[in-house]
């Protein structure tokens, strides 16, 4: 049975019971392939699909989902949400949206025809894991790998949307570990794209290759406070850590430190940051959220005010506002929020100002998930870097930590450089920043 | 799940293609979490997982595939598609499935197929709440969560096993929020197991709601925490932590195998203090780390993994006893059938010593007290890892000063493993999520409270 059939199913049964609701349907095929001293050693193929329903009733809502598609488990699943809503609090925001657009992705963009056969991707898999391991100091590449996944969403509800959005991504990885006497040191980094064919070996390779010989050579230094860069990858995992602080969601729900903050200064006046979905050289193109809302291109700081908040049409309701287009839900989650891919507007520092002088530039951060409080803006993590004099590296930096209170760095910023970058995995598009006085413990 | 039939002939097929071994994983999982949210409930929400893993090997190369659909045409099309590259001579066909059902070492009666009871989960995350925002008057927000979980897995394998089990999961959650002018912090308190609801018996709404409410008041007057090199007396409990990231993850054939784990050669050699001993044990009655069989249908075990300091075994799945020559633990966990299975830890803790606390803490000049940790992370290879102190007190002139906040703990595994000098009495387990290469299972971390010699604590003082 197609899905959009299952769909119309399920959807009768839902306005059957007196209640309102959407469906997703998310399914999807991956490949995964892996190496070890010059054989493959895992090739993983899968297949898979996730039925998830909301339904409202009475104002209530309740979700359910189902990975199995048997009759029995689609009957099973309108059953649950309807049961799972009527234990919920009466939610008056949260509504099916009186929308009856039929949207569908850009297959030619998102999800281009990728003819390449398995034999190219085993062999990317055998080149990256032999390349590196044939370099001096290498132990070896316990890690690497080679991946490919067509995922597609169709999003259907009882007002009559209907949007499907489809994406390929593949992508490859390495980790190498290197020995030299006493000292080791383990790096790794990946490329994504849409197509195969623009994924390179060679340049993987040579940056986890200089990355971990780097390390090799990396020592403590000493406890105290210095002029810090986060590198074109760790600031925006920075930013995604402490995302919470642009959730309208999580303004609703009292947590958001920032709630109350609207319109004030929090940062720098030099720092002006934006969620852009528009820009169609990220992975976090989309034109549309998953409520079927229009994206849009937000200002969410703008020259150290804070001027926007991220909602849905739930969390927009609630604050007598319209949705920004950042509705998120998945087949086993609740209506949510969530950023789309983040620019940061480049500043009036070019590369000399920016790393005049002693500054710590952070290639990498440990604990992140752990080791920081969104709600308080506390933070202590691991690092590795380097120990730079005017931009050039004296000497790479391993075993210390940095820690700090991320929103008050966002009021001490020292230089904003001049040229953006995205990071690897393209969702986030930054210039570096030099923040100043950082407390780094070694 | 699976009609036997249909499994057997999964598997010949498999073996035809010249596998030299192949594994059904069947999955069938209820799911069920309520979450309350400003003292009323905010979502309900049940779900139904089902798939179904396939696995080849070919030598040392695992081939792994999975498919929500049951029919045997759409199995076999997955090994024929795994195995493409691979084919060669047929094996022998399997002979028959040995059918064998595993004892059952932790009972559960209130379970999610019998009855969600959702009225009395939403009832005692209310008496948490209730009892959090009684206990100050600082908490401005509590998040309760009670999620269960069962999962029916059943096991074929070309080598005749047939073999099914149940787990019962249940963890129940309270995370308060102290608010102080323009500060907040957090404090969090989590209670759970191998078994079903009728945990709410052993489980204490006001101690839940006080405990929750007790850290995030503590955090919220902490002072910022001194960094450098210096001593550090860990708490019980979440404290184990410490040798989960610092250790266990080392112990694992995963790593050992690739020779991407520092004791990958260490075996028989003194890696820790003598104070140490270590377990990893599976069987441990209804406690969250526990299993009657791993995934790959091998009944469970205690494994001690050092003695004395002394490295006395790895943690072994099956492919890792193929590569290293190790027996096999019981240990090949998998998230669910859409990973193959790896060597994991299951309750994993150091065994308590005799020390005092009172002994510990006036042996510091000066240091820090970790009353509670939080998650933290480990690269194999180097040995390096990271924990967060979630409640942490600065210690001097061996006496408790005051509490301080946002501090890491940062080391490598061998390194600290020999800083643990004191290890204390009072021992006790804690649930966590573990994440690796098959996915986040369940595991506990455990230890009696000890001291750290010597470790670089990260903070902003």
């Amino acid at each position: 049975m197609l899905a959009r059939d299952q769909a119309d199913q399920i959807l009768t049964r839902v306005l059957d019971s007196g209640a309102e609701g959407d469906l997703i349907i998310d399914q999807g095929q991956a490949l995964s392939l892996k190496a070890k001293d010059g054989e493959l050693e895992e090739h993983k193929v899968t297949s898979s699909q996730v039925f998830g329903l909301r339904v409202i009733k009475n104002g209530r809502v309740g979700t359910a989902y189902s990975e199995a598609a048997d009759p029995e488990s689609l009957e099973a699943l309108v059953h649950q949400a309807l049961q799972n809503a009527s234990y919920a609090a009466v939610e008056a925001n949260e509504k099916i949206l009186p929308n009856t657009a039929q949207l569908r992705t850009d297959d030619a963009l998102l999800c281009p025809i990728d003819t390449v056969a398995i034999d190219a991707k085993i062999d990317l898999a055998l080149e990256i894991e032999a390349t590196l391991s044939a370099k001096p100091k290498v132990k070896n590449v316990p890690y690497n790998g080679v991946q490919d996944s067509m995922g597609e969403r169709q999003l259907f509800s009882t007002a009559g949307l209907s949007a499907v959005s489809r994406a390929r991504t593949t992508a490859c990885f390495a980790y190498a570990l290197l020995e030299d006497g006493e000292s080791n040191a383990m790096e790794g980094r990946g490329q994504v794209s849409r197509q195969f064919a623009e994924l390179k070996a060679s340049s993987l390779v040579d940056s986890v290759y200089q990355n971990a010989l780097d390390m090799l050579a990396g020592k403590e230094i000493a406890s105290g406070r210095y002029d810090v860069i986060f590198d074109e990858e760790m600031l925006p995992s920075l930013f995604q850590v402490f995302g919470m602080m642009f959730s309208g969601k999580s303004a609703k729900d009292g947590v958001n430190p920032m709630r109350d903050r609207l319109g004030t200064k929090i940062a720098d006046p030099r720092l002006t940051l934006r969620d852009n979905p528009l820009a169609t050289s990220g992975f976090g193109y989309a034109l549309f959220d998953d409520e079927g809302t229009p994206t849009q291109n937000l200002n969410l700081i703008e020259q150290g005010d804070l001027t926007s908040l991220i909602h849905n049409s739930m969390t927009g309701s609630h604050f007598g506002l319209e949705s920004t287009g950042h509705g998120t839900r998945g087949p086993r989650s609740t209506l949510g929020v969530a950023l789309h891919q983040l620019e940061l507007l480049g500043g009036d520092a070019d590369q000399a100002a920016l790393t005049a002088g002693r500054t710590v530039l952070i290639t990498d951060l440990t604990g992140m998930h752990s080791g920081a409080n969104p709600i308080s803006g506390e933070f202590s993590f691991g690092a590795s870097g380097f120990l730079c004099e005017d931009g050039a590296r004296v000497q790479a930096v391993r075993g210390i930590t940095v820690a700090g209170n991320f929103y008050d760095m966002l009021r001490r910023v020292n230089l904003i450089g001049a040229e953006q970058h995205w990071n690897w995995e393209r969702s986030a598009l930054m210039p570096s920043i030099r923040f100043a006085d950082v407390s780094i413990s070694g | 799940m699976l009609d036997i039939n249909t499994a057997e002939s999964v598997i010949d097929h498999g073996l035809s293609l010249g596998a030299d071994f192949a594994e059904v994983f069947v999955e069938r999982s209820l799911t069920s979490a309520v979450n309350t949210l400003s003292s009323q409930v905010q979502s309900v929400e049940s779900g139904i997982d089902f798939g179904i893993g396939l696995r080849l090997v070919f030598g040392a190369k695992v081939l792994y595939g999975y498919t929500n659909k049951t029919a045997v045409d759409e199995l076999k099309r997955i090994m024929i598609e795994l195995a493409a590259k691979d084919q060669r001579d047929p094996r022998l066909g399997l002979v028959a499935f040995d059918f064998s059902s595993p004892e059952e070492r932790h009972p559960a009666t209130q379970t999610l197929s019998i009855d969600a009871d959702v009225e009395s989960k939403v009832a005692y995350l209310l008496a948490s709440d209730g009892a959090a925002r009684a206990a100050s008057n600082l908490i401005s927000q509590t998040r309760g969560m009670c999620r269960q979980k069962e999962q029916h897995v059943e096991i074929f394998n070309s080598e005749g096993c047939h073999t099914r089990d149940v787990r019962n999961y249940i963890r129940a959650t309270l995370t308060a929020i102290a608010a102080d002018g323009q500060e907040q912090a957090t404090g969090m308190w989590s209670d759970g197991g191998l078994l079903g609801w009728e945990i709410r018996e052993h489980v204490d709404p006001k101690k839940t709601g006080d405990e929750a409410a007790r850290q995030a008041v503590v955090n919220l007057g902490a002072k910022a925490c001194p960094s450098g090199r210096m001593p550090v007396v860990i708490g019980n409990g979440f404290g184990g932590v410490i040798f989960h990231e610092a250790c266990g993850h080392l112990l694992e054939t995963t790593s050992v195998a690739k020779k991407a784990s520092v004791f990958h050669d260490k075996m028989g050699e003194m890696i820790a203090n003598e104070a140490v001993s270590a377990v990893d044990d599976g069987t441990m009655v209804n406690e969250w780390g526990s299993i009657n069989i791993d995934d790959e249908g091998m009944e469970t075990q205690r494994t001690q993994l050092i003695k004395e300091g002394r490295l006395t075994s790895f943690l072994v799945d099956r492919m890792g006893a193929e590569q290293t020559g190790f027996d096999r633990t019981g240990s090949g966990r998998r998230e669910s059938y859409k990973y193959a299975p790896a060597s994991r830890m299951r309750n994993t803790f150091i065994e308590a010593g005799d020390a005092e606390f009172d002994d510990m803490i006036g042996s510091i000049d000066r240091g820090i007290y970790a009353a509670q940790m939080g998650g933290g992370s480990v690269q194999p290879g180097t040995g390096e890892f990271n924990f967060a102190v979630t409640e942490g007190y600065y210690v001097e002139d061996g006496k408790i000063q005051y509490p301080v906040k946002a501090a890491t703990l940062i080391s490598t595994g061998p390194a600290v493993l020999k800083e643990i000098s004191m290890v204390g009495r009072d021992f006790s387990l804690a649930c966590g999520m573990c994440g690796s290469v098959s996915g986040a299972v369940p595991t506990s971390v455990g230890q009696a409270t000890l001291k750290v010699d010597d470790i670089l604590v990260g903070g902003q003082g």
